[in-house]
């Protein structure tokens, strides 16, 4: 069941009318009601996955009191390590297990020693990344002693489950998500409204801006030897535009969804592209994944502190784990390898903390300095995206190749582009459009958070009416999944 | 709430502007074509206006209405409300239109698996631009939801309430296409031969069930007039035809309906080059020994 889905349009009002107004008697009554609609919406997929989430659920469960309740550092030690093998093993199992007999037997073959990697038909159980992250950070923050276990397993399970952010994060932390499941909520009229106006943003974003985008990425990636440069470029921004328009679409329906529910969830991104340098962006961009691994890996590794050797090892560390995550593929372990390259100097430099507010505030427009900036960061992640999106290193690399190359400097053709849904002159309005929105309220939460606020009813109505009719008339009309589902 | 009440009229305006004022590139998912590949315009007003009934009527896909020529049945007063890629939703749709008008002897019911398969969405919009809406076209859209059959019936409403496409009027000879009208809903394509003969990909047919609901519906709305019907399998490429590998679950599902029913891929030999201009058309050769063929099964 996707959030782009008429079944999804069907599921969200039903589970919205019985939490508020038939389960809202008692917490616990709220609570199980949830779980149970959050369990309908995973096995949706696939039901038979449903029992790894239960069981990832039940272990960490189990772990969290059986660490509280041990009476001494080993014994809670055994605990803490047995979740994190059983975690990670599944995690790896389905996520790693074919990469590594690959690479294994490709290793072994350039020793002059063929065998056949037993590879198996594994299906990747969605959402697995992330819940099983949640369930990681739970663990490590009760054997630190930062948080005491939860001895309710409807509340931890719903913790782990909350169906908005279940399949694609955002991943949420124990401190901040369970006081919220474990307090009574009550319905705020403003909270809910605010809510389906970032469900509409989401929405608009994925449906209009990622799905037509990822027309013009997908026919020039899958027929790049046959572009030019300067098409290859295009076709790079596109990609650009399109996982950021699925990711950060999705992040906005979710936290949405949870808004109606009265639950607020982690913010995960803040208009990333228009970020002054790297390390900005990364304070934008998949903001939860990255305090993820800032606070659960590279804080442990010693982050910053010590020597310039410790320092380059940490962020390299930081930036491959993070590729790696994101998929069993040597392109994603070299898009995160050139972000730790991209982002060493500043950090070298002590200039990585350096565009911590948000750029040009107060200004309309940015001073001729910050656009630079942002034009050059911009540039160097849409490079960076290449491996993301590319099928394999010898596809990227050869894309690379045809972008610095003479046929740079050619002018695109429309014929170029016969086979998309939307023509290239409806599709740059609709990137011009939707940057001028994200722009005007990059102060905000989210793009249309404010837009309006002071303008007449019906005028903000016309805005809103606006955005649906832009969705109806150039919306891609088949359901295609979030990119991050796949993770 | 309010703004729902707010939004809808928006929404309903917004679809007549933007398809009024802006050209086809900017509104990708208003697909209003009046007079396009086909001649569903054409045939939908030529039927208006017969003026008694016919001793057959033909239905289905393109391979109705470039398949039965009525030139090849002398003696016979025939029409056929063929149109692009009509799935039975279209077919069901169109009877309850105009079957009471034509009061046909006969129905020859072309049935190509692919009409089975697929959501529909290519016809409804063929039949939304060119032929009047009714509550039926709503339920049609209801039955596909999809938002460009949704918003190019908004738009064709529009259009028929502030008469925006009356002056409207379609060629008979398409030079683009090398098409002629031909009275009685037939489209004649000007002699060409099939060149690409390759191997198909091995695929199967997976019908779906809305399909077979409609057809089912169809052929009890024709029974219950007590009309005959017989069904048909045009004749396809013999590459393309044996490409699927479960014909006979066709063939078989056909069967089931207790009315004639003919596989011409199977009771006929025609060859792929010299008597079809595409993989799944026949040319005016092809047409002409097809229709000599069914005559002969249907005597």
């Amino acid at each position: 069941m996707l959030f782009n889905s008429f079944s999804f349009a069907l599921f969200l009002p039903v589970v919205f009318f019985i939490y508020w107004f038939i389960a809202n008697r008692n917490l616990k009554i709220q609570n199980s009601f949830l779980l149970i609609a959050s369990y309908y919406f995973y096995s949706c997929w696939d039901w038979r996955f449903l029992f790894l989430l239960m069981f990832s659920t039940l272990l960490d469960f189990y772990t969290g009191i059986k660490m509280s309740e041990a009476d001494n550092q080993q014994r809670k030690r055994v605990w803490f390590l047995l979740s994190i093998i059983v975690n990670l093993g599944f995690l790896g199992f389905f996520k790693y297990y074919n990469f590594f007999t690959e690479t294994f037997a490709e290793a072994l073959s350039n020793l002059g020693l063929n065998v056949n990697p037993w590879v198996l038909n594994i299906i990747l159980p969605v959402g697995i990344s992330f819940y099983t992250f949640h369930g990681l950070s739970y663990v490590i923050d009760v054997y630190n002693n930062k948080i005491t276990a939860e001895r309710n397993f409807v509340d931890y399970a719903v913790f782990v489950s909350f169906f908005p952010l279940l399949v694609a994060g955002p991943i949420e932390r124990a401190t901040h998500l369970l006081p919220q499941i474990k307090r009574k909520r009550v319905f705020n009229y403003n909270q809910a409204v605010d809510g389906l106006r970032q469900i509409l943003w989401g929405l608009f974003k994925k449906v209009v801006i990622a799905d037509n985008c990822a027309d013009y990425a997908n026919l020039i990636f899958n027929n790049s030897s046959h572009y030019p440069g300067s098409v290859l470029l295009l076709g790079a921004i596109f990609f650009a535009f399109q996982i950021y328009g699925d990711f950060s679409g999705y992040s906005d329906i979710a936290l949405g969804t949870a808004r109606l529910f009265g639950i607020e969830l982690l913010r995960n991104f803040s208009f990333p592209y228009f970020s002054r340098d790297i390390a900005e962006f990364w304070r934008r961009w998949h903001i939860s994944l990255s305090s993820w691994f800032r606070d659960y890996l590279y804080i442990p590794l010693g982050g910053s502190k010590g020597g310039t050797w410790k320092k380059i090892r940490n962020t390299f560390i930081i930036f491959i784990v993070s590729g790696f995550w994101h998929g069993a593929n040597w392109t994603f372990i070299a898009w995160g390898a050139l972000n730790a390259i991209y982002f060493l100097p500043l950090m070298l430099t002590n200039r990585n903390r350096n565009n911590m507010e948000i750029v040009a505030q107060g200004r309309i427009l940015p001073a001729p300095q910050e656009l630079i900036s942002m034009i050059i960061t911009f540039g160097l992640t849409v490079l960076a995206w290449v491996f993301f999106r590319a099928e394999n290193m010898e596809h990227a690399l050869s894309y690379f190749s045809g972008i610095f190359s003479l046929s740079l400097l050619t002018v695109p053709k429309g014929s170029d582009f016969i086979s998309t849904a939307i023509a290239p002159a409806p599709m740059f309005c609709l990137l011009a459009f939707f940057n001028i929105i994200e722009w005007i309220g990059r102060a905000q939460p989210y793009a249309i958070a404010n837009i309006g606020t002071g303008w007449h009813r019906l005028l903000r109505w016309a805005f809103y009416s606006f955005i649906i009719v832009l969705m109806g008339v150039y919306m891609k009309t088949d359901e295609s999944p979030f990119i991050y589902f796949q993770f | 709430m309010l703004f729902v009440v707010f939004a809808i009229p928006v929404y309903l305006v917004s679809v007549l502007l933007w398809g009024w004022r802006f050209p086809q590139s900017f509104k990708p998912n208003i697909k209003y074509v009046k007079g396009g590949y086909g001649y569903t315009f054409s045939r939908l007003k030529e039927i208006k206006q017969l003026d008694k009934g016919v001793d057959i009527l033909f239905l289905g896909s393109s391979h109705a209405y470039r398949g039965f020529d009525p030139r090849n049945f002398p003696g016979m007063k025939t029409f056929n409300l063929g149109s692009n890629s009509q799935t039975p939703i279209q077919t069901d749709l169109l009877l309850q239109r105009y079957l009471d008008k034509v009061t046909p002897k006969m129905i020859i019911y072309e049935v190509f698996p692919n009409g089975f398969c697929i959501d529909g969405v290519e016809s409804a919009l063929d039949i939304i631009s060119n032929d009047k809406n009714d509550i039926g076209s709503v339920i049609m859209a209801f039955k596909i939801n999809d938002i460009p059959t949704y918003n190019t019936l908004i738009y064709s409403s529009w259009c028929e309430a502030l008469h925006l496409y009356n002056s409207f009027s379609e060629p008979v000879r398409k030079q683009k296409f090398n098409d002629t009208y031909i009275r009685g809903g037939y489209v004649e394509k000007d002699l060409q031969q099939f060149s690409d003969t390759c191997c198909e990909p091995a695929k199967q047919w997976e019908f779906r069930r809305e399909q077979i609901k409609a057809f089912e519906k169809t052929v009890t709305r024709i029974k219950t007039k007590k009309i005959e019907l017989v069904l048909v399998y045009a004749p396809v490429t013999s590459s393309f035809y044996h490409s699927y590998i479960n014909n006979q679950a066709f063939d078989s599902l056909m069967n089931t309906y207790n009315v004639s029913y003919y596989n011409f891929n199977e009771l006929m030999h025609l060859n792929d080059s010299l008597d079809f201009y595409d993989k799944h058309h026949l040319n005016r050769d092809g047409v002409a020994a097809f229709n000599k063929e069914l005559k002969h099964h249907l005597k």
